[in-house]
């Protein structure tokens, strides 16, 4: 088998890989979906099919429509940031016909312990409760309108919104210094946090005023050289001042 | 309790300092481990025949045939781990249909066909083209059928046809190398543009690769090649051998050089990570990384290759020291690998804390699947051997 000048060997090689070609070719017909690159590396079809599926949530905008009431209450509130149907679950049915379907009406306590249950891993200043010591049995909406969920009382405790660093401090070498000694706290800073925030240390002289040598402090508290310990970082870049290691 | 969480707990009493909820567990394991070290055996037995070929080294042509049909045994296992680590093997065939060039990986489908269909069969079919059609003749029956199918039909065994035979292996061992770096520097280039983790992210990545898989696959080759001697009853030609152990010695220098390198560059640049990198190596990759692979891996193996290549030691010994050597090379190569993807997950990305790696007994990415991987190339290689007879003292036709 010679075509022409090409040797045998070649033509047969080339055989094979024109019908394996061929086969590539006509799986590819097969199994490509038609649409697929039309509009990126996926299959165009999907965007359609997706766009088809029911709506389920109707959107906030949505609901002032009727309920006006509610989001205006809501919006000025400290729930200001949470949408209707994260805690009525979606509503688009009801929207669409308000009497015959009407959305959840979550009234237990687990519905608000989903966000507000101490969880170590929330950010700082997140507003959280000790299920089992706040008020148990009770519902919440008998205290708090969820709409408008200020609290009865002004939040005493910073640990009612720093429950992590509290924690964290009671355990610690500073867990006899009050919380206000290093941050001075406005009154306002319960009711409207970011607003109005505490002052944080800011020079390393401020944890001087117990540490240093000369610092009249109790006798026990340990002393360091002010004018070399730690070279020219703040205190704070080596020791977590809410959990301070004085041995490494 | 919920299994889950005794899973967790018992997972979070292993992990120190700080973590991600998503580091605990690794989504890596043993497969990524053995895919690179096959794929680098393969690319390393092949540039060792490919030496043979290009550069002439006449000393080392008893291993040609072995060190190809050794590569395709290992490059047709090479994709399995992949294949059983994701799941759903029946879809891999998509990438292929609808390839997506921008993604480094969805590109390997073609990287590893061009590499087995253009490189390492066209190859080993003008090699051993006159020989199938020779053996063609001496069989009968399903044989002879096998024989011809694999010949694709071809008779033609004349001077000319048979020199362009030759002339053809050339022609592809000038692609196949490239090739090959192509395949393992690939690999390499995986792990290395990985910008997020600073345990593989770096550009000397594939060329660490690379040599770590020529150090393998000549190892390979090394040990395959004693131990079917000695199966075979016959004396391993001892230059062959002399000379797979000078490879080996080279490959095995520059290979620790440039880990050195890579090293010693990682600590003068000092970047926020190396810190963790440390106490990783400290801790967690302590054995795998400085016990296995640093001392028995490299420098054992080093020392043994170079007192026994320029001593005056009888060949026994010397054969012997080289199979110890190549074996141990292999450990400390498939722990190269292990330290290297295991390794780049045992860190968090806060740099903070580390967590654990806990190999399974059964099930896809356990132990005993690992192993059967692991053997499936050699049993491959055997059925090669039966059809493929790689040995020079049998070779029917005259095309020597
Ligand atoms: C078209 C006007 C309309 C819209 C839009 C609307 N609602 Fe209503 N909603 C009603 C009416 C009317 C009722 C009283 C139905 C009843 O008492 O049977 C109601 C009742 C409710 C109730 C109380 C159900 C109960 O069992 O007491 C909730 C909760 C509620 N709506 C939530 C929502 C939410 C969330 C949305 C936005 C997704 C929304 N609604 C949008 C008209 C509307
Ligand atoms: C934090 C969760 C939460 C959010 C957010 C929320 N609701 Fe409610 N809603 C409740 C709970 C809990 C009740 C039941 C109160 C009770 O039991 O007295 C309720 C009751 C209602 C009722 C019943 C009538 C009433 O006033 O008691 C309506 C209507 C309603 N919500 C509408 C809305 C709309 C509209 C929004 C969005 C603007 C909204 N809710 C957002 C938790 C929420
Ligand atoms: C989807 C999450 C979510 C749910 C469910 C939720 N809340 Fe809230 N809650 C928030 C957020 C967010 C804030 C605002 C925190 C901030 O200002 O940083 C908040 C603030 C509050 C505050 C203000 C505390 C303070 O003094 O700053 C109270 C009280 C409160 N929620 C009670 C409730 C009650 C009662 C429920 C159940 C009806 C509930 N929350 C359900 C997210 C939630
Ligand atoms: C008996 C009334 C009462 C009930 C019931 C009640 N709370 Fe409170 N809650 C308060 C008062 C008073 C405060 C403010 C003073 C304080 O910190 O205790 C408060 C404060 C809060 C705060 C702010 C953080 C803090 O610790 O001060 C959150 C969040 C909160 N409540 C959530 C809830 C949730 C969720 C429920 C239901 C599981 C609930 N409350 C039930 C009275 C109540
Ligand atoms: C009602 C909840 C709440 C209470 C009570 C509260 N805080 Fe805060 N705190 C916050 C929030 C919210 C932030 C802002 C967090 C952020 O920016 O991520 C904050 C921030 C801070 C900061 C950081 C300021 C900065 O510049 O980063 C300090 C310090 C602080 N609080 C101290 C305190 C102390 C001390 C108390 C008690 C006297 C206290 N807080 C009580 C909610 C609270
Ligand atoms: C010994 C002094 C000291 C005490 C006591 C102390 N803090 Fe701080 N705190 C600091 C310093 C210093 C920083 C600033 C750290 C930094 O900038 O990295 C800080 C930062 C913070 C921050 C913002 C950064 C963060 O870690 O989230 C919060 C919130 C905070 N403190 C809350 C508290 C609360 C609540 C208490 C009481 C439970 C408390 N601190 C007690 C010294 C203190
Ligand atoms: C560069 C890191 C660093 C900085 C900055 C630093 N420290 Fe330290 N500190 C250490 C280390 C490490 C130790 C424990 C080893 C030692 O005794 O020196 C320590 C120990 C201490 C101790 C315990 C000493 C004892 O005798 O038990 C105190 C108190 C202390 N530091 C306070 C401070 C204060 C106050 C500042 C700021 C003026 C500061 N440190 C800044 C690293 C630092
Ligand atoms: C109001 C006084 C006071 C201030 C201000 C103060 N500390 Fe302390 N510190 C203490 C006391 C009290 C102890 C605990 C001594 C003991 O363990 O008996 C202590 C202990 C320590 C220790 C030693 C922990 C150990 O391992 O023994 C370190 C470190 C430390 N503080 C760091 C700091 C830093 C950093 C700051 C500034 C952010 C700071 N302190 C501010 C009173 C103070």
């Amino acid at each position: 088998m010679r075509v022409g000048k090409i040797p045998g060997q070649v033509v047969r090689l080339a055989i094979v890989l024109i019908a394996s070609l061929v086969v590539l070719l006509l799986v590819r017909a097969r199994f490509v979906p038609e649409s697929f690159g039309e509009t990126g590396h996926y299959r165009a079809d999907v965007v359609p099919a997706i766009a088809a599926q029911p709506i389920r949530y109707a959107g906030m905008q949505a609901c002032a429509e009727c309920h006006d009431d509610v989001a205006e209450v809501k919006a000025s509130s400290y729930h200001r940031g949470l949408t209707c149907e994260g805690c009525h679950g979606a509503a688009a049915d009801h929207v669409e016909d308000p009497v015959e379907a009407t959305p959840a009406v979550p009234s237990g306590r687990e519905s608000c312990l989903r966000c507000h249950e101490y969880l170590g891993a929330r950010p700082t200043g997140f507003p959280q409760i000790i299920e089992t010591i706040h008020n148990p049995m009770e519902p919440c909406a008998g205290c708090h309108d969820p709409h408008e969920p200020t609290p009865p009382a002004v939040p005493g405790e910073c640990s009612a919104c720093h429950r992590a660093i509290a924690s964290t401090k009671s355990v610690s070498h500073h867990w006899s210094l009050d919380c206000e000694t290093c941050h001075l706290t406005p009154q306002k800073h319960r009711e409207n946090p970011r607003a109005h925030l505490p002052e944080k240390p800011v020079a390393r002289e401020f944890c001087g005023r117990c540490h240093d040598r000369a610092a009249e402090s109790a006798a026990t508290v340990p002393r360091v050289d002010m004018a070399d310990h730690g070279g020219r970082y703040p205190c704070w870049q080596c020791h977590y001042p809410h959990d301070p290691e004085g041995h490494s | 309790m919920n299994p889950l969480y005794e899973h967790l707990e018992s997972a979070l009493q292993r992990v120190s300092g700080f973590i991600y909820p998503n580091e605990v567990e690794l989504h890596w394991g043993l497969l990524v481990v053995i895919y690179p070290y096959i794929t680098g055996l393969v690319a390393g037995a092949f540039i060792l025949a490919s030496l043979e070929k290009v550069f002439r080294v006449k000393e080392v042509e008893p291993t040609y045939r072995l060190a190809m049909l050794t590569a395709l045994a290992f490059l047709i296992v090479a994709p399995l781990p992949l294949l059983a680590h994701l799941g759903h093997p029946e879809r891999s065939f998509e990438i292929f249909l609808t390839p997506h060039f921008k993604s480094a990986m969805a590109m390997f489908g073609f990287v590893y066909a061009w590499y087995l269909m253009v490189v390492l069969l066209l190859e080993i079919w003008f090699e051993y083209r006159a020989d199938l059609i020779a053996w063609r003749k001496q069989s009968r029956g399903l044989k002879k059928l096998l024989y011809w199918i694999l010949s694709l039909g071809s008779k033609n065994t004349s001077p000319e046809a048979i020199a362009f035979d030759r002339k053809a292996v050339y022609a592809i061992t000038l692609i196949g190398i490239p090739s090959a770096f192509l395949l393992h520097g690939y690999v390499g280039f995986i792990f290395g543009s990985i910008k997020a983790n600073p345990w593989w992210s770096s550009v000397l990545m594939p060329i660490v690769f690379l040599f770590s898989a020529i150090v393998s696959g000549i190892a390979l080759v090394l040990l395959l090649y004693y131990i079917t001697s000695m199966v075979r009853r016959k004396t391993p030609d001892m230059p062959c051998l002399n000379k797979l152990a000078t490879f080996l010695l080279i490959a095995l220098i520059v290979d620790l050089s440039l880990e050195t390198l890579d090293f010693i560059h990682r600590l003068y640049e000092s970047e926020e990570s190396i810190e963790i990198l440390r106490r990783l190596i400290f801790s967690k990759l302590f054995l795998s990384l400085t016990i296995v692979q640093l001392l028995l891996g490299t420098i054992g193996p080093i020392l043994m290759l170079a007192f026994a290549r320029f001593s005056r030691l009888p060949d026994e010994m010397k054969r012997l020291v080289y199979f110890v050597a190549a074996a141990l090379v292999q450990v400390g190569i498939f722990s190269t690998r292990w330290n290297v993807v295991i390794g780049g997950q045992l860190f968090s990305k806060s740099l903070r804390g580390l967590t654990y790696y806990k190999l399974e007994l059964g099930g896809v990415e356990g132990l005993l699947f690992g192993v059967a991987l692991l053997v499936l190339p050699f049993v491959i290689l055997y059925v090669l051997v039966k059809v493929l007879p790689p040995w020079e003292d049998t070779r029917p036709s005259e095309s020597t």
